[in-house]
Order: structure tokens, then C-alpha cells, then sequence
């Protein structure tokens, strides 16, 4: 099964030798992390909240990309793992004491299991029935939760500790990226990528080469799901409370997919890019809620038909041209 | 525990709901079925139908069981250019493309009913929509079987149309092998975009129902979308009878489950039976209808 | 690598017992049995649908069997999906290559090889590739992304891909078509070369010249069923395969005609289907032109510049194996692919790149390969969807004379299209195309898959069709009756028209057969 949208060739472009290349991610993502690191204290209040949401976006949509663009398994059903890490982390910290860190761990855990769960289900579907099942996944969830009076039902749980100041909020948020950025660099550049996207390109071949695609299948969808649902053990921490519609909402779907599909799915930079520019386009139309998002849809649909492989895409095949096109 | 009243009643508002459930996944299956689209807008196309009775109610008065044709026809007016220049485009970029364009169709639609009518709830109102009918033993609303009655028309008449016209037979053609449909002369773009037109107006119409016995926001199309293709699931892609069976069975099991366990259930139940469905469906079915 | 258990002594590598595959009504493998000793070459020859590629998903284990055993090295796989097989040690290429587009030549293989050794180092991975890539000649292209090949050069891939699972079985599906005489010597030297490292390789192939030097056991294959076994030598010398390869009615034997199937064709009026040209002069333009067409999908290049004409009430032929472009010259003119280069035009009109339906709306039918009927119709909807623009009257006009010229078709009129017997969809298939009253008829591969007395039934309509005067273009494997029939033909080769002329002279022209059997030994 293809990515979204089916790519022209790209050429491919003359890189440094492969050991290079594939050193060149673990020597300048610690440094950049560090940089970022230390110049938080430096950030306004303001900078403050667009940082964190950014890294969130950021986290979400890596774990979305992994999922969508490396393994071709489009999923609507982000907000079920969203939501179930925030639940998860609310329920938890009771006390002070209590260790963030745990608490959005098991957030992904929990994640992880629902994900464990429906994946003998989930998996036997493929194309729009994988597609239009994850949506119903998550929808149903989010039904069960405001029905659900264990769980605080339609007005939801509040968190019973204070969050954090603002600032180790984002360093946190940024400690969740690094964490992100590992795992999805991990499972991109190495071997694992290889036999992903084999399934990913065609499932019937990946099996006559002796793939097995439920298992490659299930890893990346374990993979994905903890990440989603760490971040959203983190946005709880962060608001303080947790409801049906604002955690198991389809926001969050949207969001994420936007930020991918435009930035550039199956790359590996695609969520940054695409991140930084929906965060800048909330920013200028912040007073303009539903605009913003009208002007998103629109924006999604251009770079689909125009644009497949999103902004990121766009530039590489940009540079390809300049430097003489080679085949 | 329950009396027999109160069950019969809800058996048959359930069966009536049903009914009109499947006029409004009656559009989704066809395109489904024919186009190979899956059209996540359709929850939309629904509100949109529902927005339109209303402000035409309201702006010249005309009742929204009689205005259903307008209504139908402005939807199908909508989505042919919608459908010509969005979608058809994409025809030769395999089924997610154009999926995810119809995902952004309708995040742009929510938004503009958020900004042109506001986050407030509506319902269309008419003097008979609420008023008590008394059928032997069951009370029913009249809007009920009013649009049971509508439903069922408008589904033989759609059968009709694709089983007995040529234009049907050019549409069940197209679905079954679009290259050699246009080899015998069908112009297969042409058939793509009536039938989408012909999705629309039918969601838009089931809209205007939806919104008469209930009541609407600018999100709701969310929920109609997946009870929709809970329906298509259920009853087979591309099957009128299909659909209508399909919509009666959920519209009864949702009646029942709000009868039992709470009416913030039903919709919950629609989609477990859903997933159910899709879990269940046989590997050979459901791969023999995915390209 | 594989912890099987050796196998007692004498147990042959591959058996297959009794194997059968339903699609529904279709039965796609008949009772086929084979067995493939240690070190053996086989190959499987037989026509176009006669159900090799079947076979070969069967025993790669892409789908399972609706009855029937298979034994690898002793070990009963017929439960194990194609993952499991693979693991074992079964290599199989596609006939229609299928390499990961979005990966590199060399991550194609890669993943064969990290499937089985996952912890292997990555640098002795990447040289065991290399090697391979070496070998079938694709050393250049090692970063190139798949999408980028050309079909010949994925058909290479498809074979380094399997050869990176270090399989003891390699299932060879069609590597030959489509090469020229140096490419396949170099394609020879290889499975040659292959030899020395696998236990046995099974390839299905039309060229026979492969099939001669490669294989020491030969099987045929026709209508799902095994109709031969023996030595390569025995079995081309049979009268087997001048029956599959040269046409049927060379001394087959003659089966009785099926209780529920009519016999003679009628004699009908046919004008109402048939639009008969007013007898043109020789400077009129031609009904059909193609000027040096070239086309192909994607990176494959299919015709490679296509020059033909056919005049107002003439008979072509178009002949030539598999892999010469007969179809893709088919949908060429139908308007199904548009060409990359050329001009096509009808009474002298450019129509080139013109929409399929608008093709047909010319006048142009298409009797299409495969039949292509329309299963949610029924057989009269599947006749009246293609009368065109015309009244209600003279649309049931015309249906009547189907029906009159096919009576089968009469009885069944109400019935699914597909729920026939394949004959009797091909009559269907025939009669849809005249409901448009076409000036000229494209009938691809009508043969396929069909019996011989069903074939003399269809070619007696022809027959009929072409005493009315009606403009024919038939694409055929089955030469015999293809020459009985036409005028002028036309015999290609690697996507060119290799051979020119009146149906007469063509028949008696050692070339013709050279094309088609390979040099004469």
C-alpha cells in the first residue's frame, strides 16, 4: 500500500558517502538539542507558549509521519491515543511527589495497549477501511468517555497536582522531542526503515521476500501510539484538566495531518516544516479561529494536488533541479 | 421491567429513524461504490442541507419537506464543479488522494458554518415536526414517519434509476470496469460527477430530515459521517436494498440501546456495532472491494 | 539458515499434488501435479491464460489452494503463507514486475535480505547485494529508485531480489520477454550460472530458445490443466505445442460441443449492425492510420514506432508473441493509452491522444481482451449499453439481430453477463461491440482461454461479419485461424511491425515461423 499520494521520481541527488550520511543525525540533533535547551530561559512568556505548543505539534506529528508516510498506514485515530494518555496522567498524579516522567510513561504505555489491543482488528483492513475504522476508534472512544461517569464524564477530571512553571514545561516538551526525534530516527535510518517501507510499497511482495508485515506493521503503530500518547500525558500536565471533546477531539487529528501532509510525509523533515508553518498561520490569524483553520483545509488540498510531497518536497526537488537534474 | 409501550415505541421510532439513516448513507454508498471515493465530506453535505431548509424557511417561508427538491438540487449544483475540479483531477493518484481532499473540503466546510451561522444549535422547526401520532399501540412524531415515508421513495426511486435507465446502466458500468466502460462510449468523468452530484443532494436531503426531528451545529457531520458508513458497511457498498436494511437494523439496535442504557449511548452503539462489523466482515469481502 | 530436518533420500525438492484454484465460477488450476527433483530445471510453457502465473501463486504461496498438497523437501507447506515459504527457502519473481517503487534498487534488496537476517552486519549485507546487482547486470543503478527503471530493467530487479533471499527454489515467471537475441544469451548465462547455488528452478516462459537451453523437463500448460510432462526435447517436438503456438486446428483433438451450446451460426442480414463504407477510391484517406506511433507505460517503452493502415472493408491481422506489444497496440487505438509519439487518424482527422469514449463514439468498437463484461449487468444491458445515441426501436432492432446471430446469447438474456459459460461472454463480447454499428471492429485475443470447437463457433461468426462487409482489426496468438481469415497482416516483434502483407504470402514465409518458435534447429 503506497503513501498518500503517489510520488514522482525524485533524483537523486549526489550526497556525502553513506557512513556520513548516516552518522550525520547523531552528531548534530544532540547538539541542536542542547542549544535549544539552553536558550529557553531566555524566551518571554509568550515565546514560551508557542514553544511548547510547537514541540508537541512537533512530537505528534513525527509519531504521525513514522505511522503514515514511512509505513503507509493512514490513520485518523491520533486522538484516541492523545486522549488516553491524558486520561492516563490525570489519574495518577495524586501527589507532588509523584514523578512526571512516570506518569506520561505509563501515559504511553496505556497508549501502547489500547494500540496492542485493536491491532489484529485494525490490521486486517487495508486502505480507506484502515483509514475510516481508526476514525471510528477514536470517535467511539470519545462517546465512552463522556458517557462514562467513572471517568468524570462529559465535564471530565481535573489534575490534582499544579502544573509546572512554564519554563520546565517546555523543557520538558523538548526532553519529549528528543525522545521522539530518537525512537522515529532510529526506526527511520536504520534497517527497520527498510523493511517498512517494503510493506508500505507492497504488502503482497514484502511477503514473497519473507517480510512479515503484521509484525512490521505493529511495531511502528506500538511506536507511534506511546509517542502520541506521551504528548498527550503532557499537554494534560500542561492545561490541568482533561474533557472528552478537548482531549478525544478530532483536532488534534486534523492537526496533525495537516502539519505532515504540508510539510512533506514520508520525510524526515516534514513535520518540522510543516509545524513551524501551521504554528506561524495560527499565530497571524489567532484572532480568527475558524479562518485559520478554513484557510489549513484549503492549504491541505492545494499541496495534495499540487504539491504531493509538501513544502519539504518541494524544495528538494527545487535543489535536484539546480544542480543539473541527474537521473 | 420495561412496559410493552414504552418498547414499541421504541422499536418503531427506531425502525423510522433507520429508514431515514439510510437515505442519508444512501449518498456515501454510491459514490463508494461507483467512484471508489471515499467522500469525508458527506457529514457535511448533510449539515449543509440541513443550514439550507432552515434559512429558506425562515428567509421566504417554504416548508422543508416541500423545499426537499430545491434543497437537493442546489446540493447537486454544488458539488458537480466540486467534484470536476477536486476530485476528478486526482483520478489516476490512487483512492487516498482524494480522500484526504474531500477531509479538507470538509474542514473548510465546518468553518464556514462556524463563521456564516455561528457555533449556535438548530433545529428546523414546523408545526407538525413534534406532534404525537398514534398508530395502534405506538406514539410516534409525525416528522418520523413523514420522513420514513420520504426516505423510502426517494430509495426506490434512486434504485429505480440505477436499476431500469440507461443512465444506470452506465453508472453500474462504470463502477464494475471503468476502462472498458469508456471503451464502449461511456463518458466515465461525466458519470463520476452526476453521481456525486446525485450523492450530495441525496445527504443534503436526509439533512433536512436529520434537521427537523433533531437538532444541528456546524460539527455534527462528524457523527452522520461514521453512522453512514456504518450503514454502507453494513448493508454493502453500492446496494440500495442493502442500505435501506442496513439503516433499519442500526436505527432499531441504536433505539433499543438508548432505551436500555441511556440516550448518550446511542451514537456509541452505532459505532461499536460499526467496528464490530468491520472486524468481523470476512478478510475476502472487504479485500475484494479495496483497489 | 533453515532448520529443517534433511529429508529422507529420493525426496524430491518440490511436489505438488492434485493442486486446484476457484475464483467463483472460474476454475484457474485444474488438478495439476508436478514434481521437481534436486538440481532439476524445469520449464512451463502454454498460452496466454492457460494458467502459469496461477500456478506459480500457488506454489509461492500467495493464495492458497482450494484443493491439492504441496511438499517442499518433504515438508507439507501447503498451509504456510508466502512469508513462511520464503523463509524456507521459495524465491519467486512476478510475470508484471513488482519491485518497492519508492525504495533504491539496492534497499529492493536489502529487504529480502535484512527479512532473514536481521542482525546481519550491514556492511557484509550491502556487499552480498552488490554482488547480486553485479551479476544480473544492475551494478549501475544500485542507488537509483525503483520507480525510475525501465520494465526490462525491473524484470532484472524482480530476479536480484529473489536471488537475495538465498532461495533453494527460484520460481522464474516470463524473464525472457520482451529481450532481444544478446539479452536473452546473457539471460541463459545466468540461470546457467544459477545452477551451481539453488536446488532447482522452475521457469514459466515463452521463449522457447530459453526453455531449450535451460531446462532439462518441460511441462504445458493449457486451460488450468497439465497436458504434458516429459524431456524438452520430447515435448517440443509434440504436437502439444504446434497445436499452442501455431493455432488449434493443427491436429488437436476434436472435442464434442457442450450439451447447452448451439451449433452452426445462422445466416443473418446483418446491415442494420454493420456500417458498410460506400466502396472508396484508392486516394481517399484511409479508415485507420497509424504513423509511427510509439507508446508504453511509465518508464516501459511497448511500440516503438507503429506505421499501419486499414481501408474501408479490409480484414488485418495483427501477430505476435507475448511481450511484441499486441495489446498495447489494442488500447492504442481504442484510446485506452495515449501515445508518447505519432499521429493516429481516422478518414484522415488527427485523433491522436482523443479520449477512449470518444474514440468509440467514431465508430470505433473494441471486442476487448479478457472480455471485459460487465458482471452487475445483465446480457441484454451489457448489448444495450453500448447502442449509442439511437431510438429505443432501432436500439432492440439491433439487439434482435445479436440475438439472432448468437442465439445462446437469446436464451440467456436475462442472466448475469459473467454467469456464462467464456464462449459464450466472448459472443457477448462480440455482439456488444457491433450494437454501435461501428465502422470498424478491434477484436483483441477472442481466443484466449477458449476451447477449440468454441473457437471455430466464434471464427464462423467472424466469417459472417466479414462476408457483410464490416472493417475487422484483429490482434491474435492463434495464427492459423487469424491467416484463414484476413486479408493483410502484420506481424510484430519488440513493439515493431517485423512482418508485412497479404495473408497469403505471409503463410507460407519462413519467417513466420522463426518469429514464433525461435531458429530452426
Amino acid at each position: 500500500m503506497s503513501a498518500i499520494v503517489s510520488r514522482a521520481p525524485v533524483p537523486a541527488v549526489p550526497t556525502a558517502s553513506p557512513s556520513a550520511q548516516r552518522l550525520w543525525p547523531w552528531a548534530t540533533l544532540p547538539v541542536l538539542f542542547i542549544v535549544l535547551a539552553a536558550s529557553v530561559p531566555l524566551l518571554s512568556d509568550y515565546g514560551l507558549e508557542i514553544a511548547f505548543r510547537l514541540l508537541l505539534l512537533i512530537t505528534l506529528a513525527e509519531a504521525w509521519n513514522l505511522l503514515a508516510g514511512y509505513g503507509g498506514l493512514v490513520s485518523l485515530g491520533t486522538a484516541s491515543f492523545f486522549g488516553l494518555g491524558a486520561y492516563t496522567l490525570t489519574k495518577l498524579l495524586s501527589d507532588p511527589s509523584d514523578s512526571i516522567i512516570l506518569a506520561m510513561l505509563a501515559g504511553g504505555v496505556v497508549a501502547a495497549l489500547m494500540a496492542l489491543l485493536v491491532s489484529r482488528a485494525v490490521f486486517r483492513l487495508r486502505g480507506l477501511y484502515f483509514t475510516v475504522g481508526t476514525l471510528a476508534l477514536a470517535e467511539a472512544l470519545r462517546l465512552f468517555m463522556v458517557n462514562y461517569r467513572g471517568l468524570g464524564g462529559a465535564s471530565g477530571l481535573f489534575l490534582a497536582v499544579d502544573p509546572p512553571a512554564q519554563r520546565e514545561m517546555v523543557w520538558l516538551a523538548l526532553g519529549l522531542l528528543a525522545f521522539a526525534t530518537l525512537v522515529v530516527t532510529l526506526a527511520t535510518a536504520t534497517r527497520f526503515s527498510i523493511l517498512l517501507r517494503a510493506v508500505r510499497d507492497d504488502e503482497d511482495a514484502a511477503n514473497q521476500i519473507g517480510i512479515r508485515p503484521f509484525r512490521i506493521k505493529l511495531i511502528a503503530f506500538l511506536l507511534a501510539s506511546t509517542l502520541t500518547g506521551m504528548a498527550g500525558a503532557l499537554q494534560a500536565l500542561k492545561v490541568g484538566t482533561v474533557e472528552p471533546y478537548g482531549t478525544f477531539g478530532i483536532q488534534w487529528t486534523v492537526a496533525v495531518l495537516s502539519v505532515v501532509i504540508i510539510g512533506g510525509q514520508g520525510l524526515r523533515l516534514g513535520p518540522a516544516v510543516g509545524a513551524v508553518f501551521l504554528v506561524a498561520l495560527s499565530e497571524l490569524l489567532a484572532e480568527y479561529p475558524a479562518l485559520q483553520l478554513a484557510l489549513t483545509g484549503a492549504i491541505l488540498i492545494g499541496v495534495i494536488r499540487l504539491a504531493p510531497l509538501g513544502l519539504v518536497g518541494l524544495v528538494q526537488r527545487l535543489l535536484a533541479r539546480k544542480k543539473g537534474g541527474t537521473r | 421491567m420495561w412496559s410493552f409501550d414504552v418498547v414499541a415505541n421504541s422499536v418503531a421510532s427506531g425502525v423510522l429513524l433507520g429508514g431515514m439513516l439510510a437515505l442519508t448513507a444512501l449518498g456515501l454508498s454510491i459514490s463508494l461504490g461507483v467512484m471508489r471515493l471515499v467522500n469525508l465530506a458527506h457529514g457535511e453535505f448533510l449539515v449543509a442541507g440541513a443550514y439550507l431548509a432552515y434559512y429558506l424557511l425562515q428567509v421566504t417561508g417554504i416548508d422543508p419537506i416541500l423545499g426537499l427538491p430545491l434543497v437537493g438540487l442546489a446540493l447537486a449544483a454544488l458539488a458537480w464543479p466540486l467534484q470536476q475540479w477536486l476530485i476528478a483531477p486526482l483520478s489516476n493518484k490512487g483512492m487516498e488522494a482524494p480522500m484526504m481532499t474531500m477531509f479538507g473540503v470538509s474542514i473548510i466546510l465546518q468553518n464556514l458554518y462556524l463563521l456564516m451561522f455561528t457555533a449556535d444549535t438548530r433545529a428546523i422547526d414546523t408545526p407538525y415536526a413534534a406532534r404525537a401520532l398514534h398508530v395502534g399501540p405506538v406514539t410516534v412524531s409525525a416528522i418520523y414517519l413523514i420522513g420514513f415515508a420520504i426516505s423510502c421513495v426517494l430509495l426506490v426511486s434512486v434504485h429505480l434509476l440505477v436499476s431500469r435507465t440507461s443512465f444506470g446502466r452506465e453508472l453500474r458500468a462504470s463502477s464494475a470496469d471503468p476502462v472498458a466502460a469508456a471503451a464502449m462510449g461511456v463518458d466515465v468523468k461525466r458519470v463520476h460527477g452526476l453521481t456525486f452530484a446525485l450523492g450530495a443532494a441525496c445527504a443534503a436531503m436526509g439533512g433536512v430530515l436529520m434537521g427537523t426531528a433533531f437538532s444541528f451545529t456546524p460539527t455534527t457531520g462528524a457523527t452522520y459521517l461514521l453512522i453512514s458508513f456504518a450503514v454502507v458497511v453494513l448493508g454493502g457498498v453500492g446496494n440500495i436494498f442493502g442500505t435501506l436494511v442496513a439503516g433499519i437494523s442500526l436505527g432499531l439496535l441504536q433505539s433499543l440501546a438508548a432505551m436500555v442504557l441511556g440516550d448518550g449511548y446511542r451514537d456509541l452503539v452505532g459505532l461499536v456495532i460499526f467496528l464490530l462489523a468491520l472486524a468481523l466482515r470476512p478478510q475476502g469481502i472487504v479485500a475484494a472491494k479495496v483497489r | 539458515m533453515n532448520a529443517v530436518l534433511e529429508p529422507a533420500a529420493g525426496t524430491p525438492l518440490l511436489r505438488a499434488e492434485g493442486l486446484v484454484k476457484r475464483y467463483g465460477g472460474v476454475v484457474a488450476t485444474d488438478q495439476v501435479s508436478l514434481t521437481l527433483g534436486h538440481g532439476e530445471v524445469m520449464g512451463i510453457i502454454g498460452p496466454n491464460g492457460a494458467g502459469k502465473s496461477t500456478l506459480f501463486g500457488l506454489l509461492g504461496g500467495a493464495f492458497a489452494p482450494s484443493a491439492g498438497t504441496i511438499e517442499f523437501n518433504g515438508e507439507d507447506i501447503t498451509a504456510l503463507p508466502a512469508a513462511e515459504r520464503a523463509r524456507r527457502g521459495i524465491g519467486r519473481t512476478y510475470q508484471i514486475p513488482r519491485p518497492f517503487l519508492d525504495m533504491t534498487v539496492r534497499e529492493n534488496l536489502l529487504a529480502a535480505r535484512f527479512s532473514l537476517h536481521p542482525f546481519e552486519a550491514g556492511r557484509v549485507a550491502r556487499a552480498a547485494c552488490d554482488d547480486i546487482l553485479e551479476r544480473v547486470g544492475l551494478a549501475d543503478v544500485g542507488a537509483l529508485q525503483a520507480r525510475g527503471l525501465p520494465l526490462l530493467r525491473r524484470k532484472r530487479l524482480e530476479v536480484a531480489r529473489a536471488l537475495a533471499l538465498k532461495p533453494r527454489l527460484l520460481l522464474l515467471d516470463e524473464v525472457g520477454a520482451g529481450l532481444v537475441d544478446a539479452e536473452v544469451t546473457e539471460l541463459i548465462d545466468v540461470i546457467q550460472g544459477l545452477r551451481q547455488e539453488l536446488d532447482g528452478i522452475i521457469i514459466i516462459e515463452h521463449v522457447l530458445r530459453v526453455v531449450r537451453e535451460c531446462c532439462e523437463r518441460l511441462a504445458v500448460i493449457n486451460f488450468g490443466r497439465k497436458f504434458a510432462d516429459g524431456t524438452t526435447a520430447e515435448v517440443l517436438a509434440s504436437d502439444e505445442v504446434a497445436a499452442v503456438y501455431l493455432g488449434t486446428a493443427h491436429g488437436a483433438p476434436k472435442a464434442t460441443p457442450a450439451a447447452n451450446e448451439t451449433a452452426a451460426t445462422p445466416q443473418v442480414d446483418l446491415a442494420p449492425l454493420v456500417s458498410m463504407a460506400p466502396r472508396q477510391d484508392a486516394a481517399a484517406p484511409p479508415l485507420l492510420e497509424l504513423d509511427n506511433v510509439h507508446a508504453g507505460y511509465g518508464q516501459a517503452r511497448v511500440l516503438n514506432g507503429i506505421s499501419l493502415r486499414v481501408r474501408a472493408g479490409q480484414v488485418v491481422a495483427i501477430l505476435g508473441t507475448n511481450g511484441a506489444g499486441k495489446t498495447t497496440l489494442a488500447n492504442v487505438i481504442s484510446g485506452t493509452i495515449k501515445p508518447t509519439a505519432g499521429h493516429m487518424r481516422v478518414d484522415g482527422q488527427d485523433i491522436t491522444g482523443l479520449g477512449a469514449h470518444r474514440i468509440a463514439r467514431l465508430g470505433l468498437s473494441q471486442c476487448m481482451e479478457g472480455r471485459r463484461i460487465f458482471a452487475p449487468l445483465s446480457v441484454e444491458e451489457n448489448l444495450m449499453l453500448a447502442a449509442r445515441d439511437v431510438t429505443p426501436g432501432e436500439k432492440a432492432l439491433r439487439r434482435d439481430l445479436v440475438f439472432q446471430l448468437f442465439p445462446d446469447l437469446k436464451e440467456r438474456r436475462h442472466n448475469a453477463g459473467t454467469s456464462m459459460s467464456g464462449g459464450q461472454q466472448q459472443m457477448l463480447a462480440i455482439g456488444r461491440a457491433l450494437m454501435s454499428r461501428p465502422r470498424l471492429v478491434l477484436f483483441d485475443e477472442i481466443s484466449l482461454g477458449l476451447a477449440p470447437v468454441v473457437m471455430d463457433r466464434l471464427y464462423e461468426s467472424l466469417a459472417v461479419l466479414r462476408a457483410a462487409g464490416l472493417t475487422m482489426l484483429i490482434v491474435e496468438q492463434d495464427v492459423e485461424r487469424a491467416l484463414a481469415l484476413a486479408d493483410e497482416v502484420h506481424v510484430m516483434e519488440h513493439g515493431r511491425i517485423a512482418l508485412s502483407g497479404p495473408a497469403a504470402q505471409i503463410r507460407e514465409d519462413p519467417m513466420l515461423r522463426h518469429l514464433y518458435i525461435g531458429t530452426a534447429d
